[in-house]
């Protein structure tokens, strides 16, 4: 672990929660209505606190850090959704402001620490199967570009999906056969397969949204409703440049990640693939984020996401990445308006958004299932697949079950665990 | 007849059948975009708003805490804690109008909020 990494994710960490404890931003979408609340006085601090708490820690535990753990890559997750929590706890004012920041500090330094602590024991632990659990992203890489078909069909219908995926697939094949390019004689260049599927079904999502036109005014309204909040936002433009900046400058330095999609993709080091999908699921996320940051006057420290898109691409150059970072946030924040009005234009690509996230999850939820059953076959030849199709279907039984999407992954693990005990209890004999 | 509108910002098409089945022709349900649906529902032209996310009180929610204000709206699950029936009850019977949840807990909560609803009109 190099020293830039931790001052990149220790500064991340405190300028997200002072930016919450501020509440000039936070990462829960769910939380972002809460906090003019909170502001205007009509809910108390101590509610404030308890109800970040409830929204933001669960996910945290089922999903931020099982989903981190897997490829050794920290899902923002487990770091924005915690500063969320440590600025909603911390006392208002100057004084709550530094607290906030070592604790946000202190906090993003130990997780970056802690998931290289857990991996290195797992490396030590006597039966191996940390090789095992790499394998449980292995379908989200093959399996990613599928999602624009399936957004595809839930928006537009089966038929417009599976002519999506029907293309996807061709190029799939075409690029698979046919993509490499002898450029002399020692280096030749290979175009990504499932970069292009994704690459053609996103062309093939844009073109189905767009032909939607709408005469409706609902975001511009909201903007002229809510246009202090909108002020508000704009007035803090310098520190969410500057925490967007840092978010871009720890993706290009590979310690977060922005979503279980490129998450896998860079711990495989396939960077074209991972930029793409983070950049379709920017996409999904511009209405959600523009408009409860309208209403509620709050940001995201991530902003509508594009700002890991910028990270991945400069990989290996976090000032690059910072400097990138911090002019997409101030352009997104002096947009807000204008896209207000785009989005009432174009409410196909409003709707979109909605779509893309749902696909997103669903693509989600069987790749990591599937994963982790290949890696807990992997770790138990005969017993793994018993096991993970035991622990989802009881799950979904569970008075307080886990995310679905955190179920292959959470398995795996547990199960790398098991069978080291009964290693150690000669009930367990790995396979060589 | 009261209206129900599904915002919220995934699964929509689920819920919306979901909400259709348990209405019981009780209800007229229409799917919406979660920001028309939560002006619906401070406009009056809709009574009650369900929205699924992935976290129950985010992308579910937003725009109706925004518009209508949090004390007419509960997050009925969270990732991870489901609220128990009485509790899911109680809510309604309180007089909440916007109820969020998580996607995945769907099956679990909208055949108790529309009983309940269900007894109310």
């Amino acid at each position: 672990m190099d020293i830039i990494q931790l001052v990149v994710v220790g500064a991340l960490g405190a300028l997200a929660a002072i930016l919450s404890n501020t509440g000039i931003a936070v990462f829960n979408d769910g939380l972002r209505p809460v906090m003019p609340e909170y502001l205007d006085g009509v809910i108390s601090k101590k509610e404030l606190a308890a109800t970040s708490f409830a929204v933001s820690f669960g996910l945290v535990i089922g999903f931020g850090i099982p989903v981190s753990i897997g490829a050794s890559i920290i899902l923002v997750h487990s770091l924005l959704l915690m500063t969320d929590i440590i600025g909603t706890w911390t006392p208002d004012g100057k004084k709550g402001m530094i607290i906030a920041g070592v604790i946000g500090a202190v906090y993003g330094i130990a997780l970056t620490l802690g998931l290289q602590a857990v991996v290195d024991l797992f490396a030590m632990l006597p039966v191996d199967v940390l090789g095992a659990l790499g394998a449980v992203g292995a379908p989200i890489v093959i399996g990613f570009a599928v999602f624009p078909a399936v957004a595809v069909a839930y928006q537009h219908g089966f038929n417009k999906g599976a002519i999506t995926l029907a293309t996807s697939t061709l190029v799939l094949f075409i690029v698979k056969r046919f993509g490499t390019f002898q450029l002399n004689e020692q280096t030749s260049f290979t175009l990504s397969a499932e970069g292009m599927a994704l690459l053609v079904g996103m062309i093939f999502m844009l073109i189905f949204a767009v032909q939607v036109k709408g005469e409706s005014e609902d975001n511009q309204n909201l903007v002229s409703i809510f246009v202090e909040r909108v002020t508000r936002i704009k007035k803090n433009w310098i520190i969410l440049s500057i925490v967007g900046g840092l978010v871009a400058s720890a993706t290009s330095l590979t310690i977060i990640a922005g979503d279980p999609i490129s998450l896998n993709l860079l711990s495989e080091g396939k960077f074209g693939e991972a930029a793409l999908a983070a950049f379709a699921r920017g996409i999904g996320f511009i209405p959600l984020v523009f408009s409860t940051a309208i209403v509620t006057g709050v940001y995201s420290p991530a902003g509508t996401t594009f700002v890991y898109v910028a990270g991945i691409l400069l990989h290996g150059n976090p000032i690059f990445a910072f400097l990138a970072g911090a002019a997409i946030m101030f352009v997104e924040v002096n947009l807000l308006n204008a896209a207000a009005k785009g989005l009432d234009r174009f409410p196909g690509v409003r709707d979109m958004g909605e779509h893309i996230r749902t696909a997103m999850n669903r693509v989600l939820e069987i790749a990591l299932l599937v994963g982790g059953a290949m890696a807990s076959e992997q770790i138990a030849p005969g017993i793994g697949f018993f096991w993970v199709f035991g622990a989802y279907l009881m799950n979904r039984t569970a008075k307080k079950p886990l995310v679905d999407m955190a179920v292959g992954p959470v398995a795996a693990i547990a199960l790398g665990i098991i069978v080291n005990i009964l290693y150690v209890l000669g009930l367990f004999a790995p396979v060589v | 007849m009261k209206k129900i509108v599904v915002g919220g910002q995934i699964d929509k098409k689920e819920v919306a059948e979901l909400v259709e089945k348990y209405a019981q022709g009780k209800f007229e349900v229409e799917t919406k975009s979660d920001l028309e649906a939560a002006m619906a529902l401070k406009n009056g032209t809709a009574d009650y708003y369900f929205g699924a996310c992935n976290t129950g009180g985010g992308g579910a929610l937003a725009m109706a805490i925004a518009l209508v204000g949090r004390p007419k709206t509960a997050t009925v699950s969270m990732p991870g804690k489901i609220m128990p029936e009485e509790e899911i009850r109680e809510q309604v019977t309180s007089g909440k109008i916007a109820f969020g949840f998580t996607a995945q807990h769907k099956e679990n909560v909208i055949p108790i909020l529309m009983d309940e609803l269900s007894k109310l009109s």
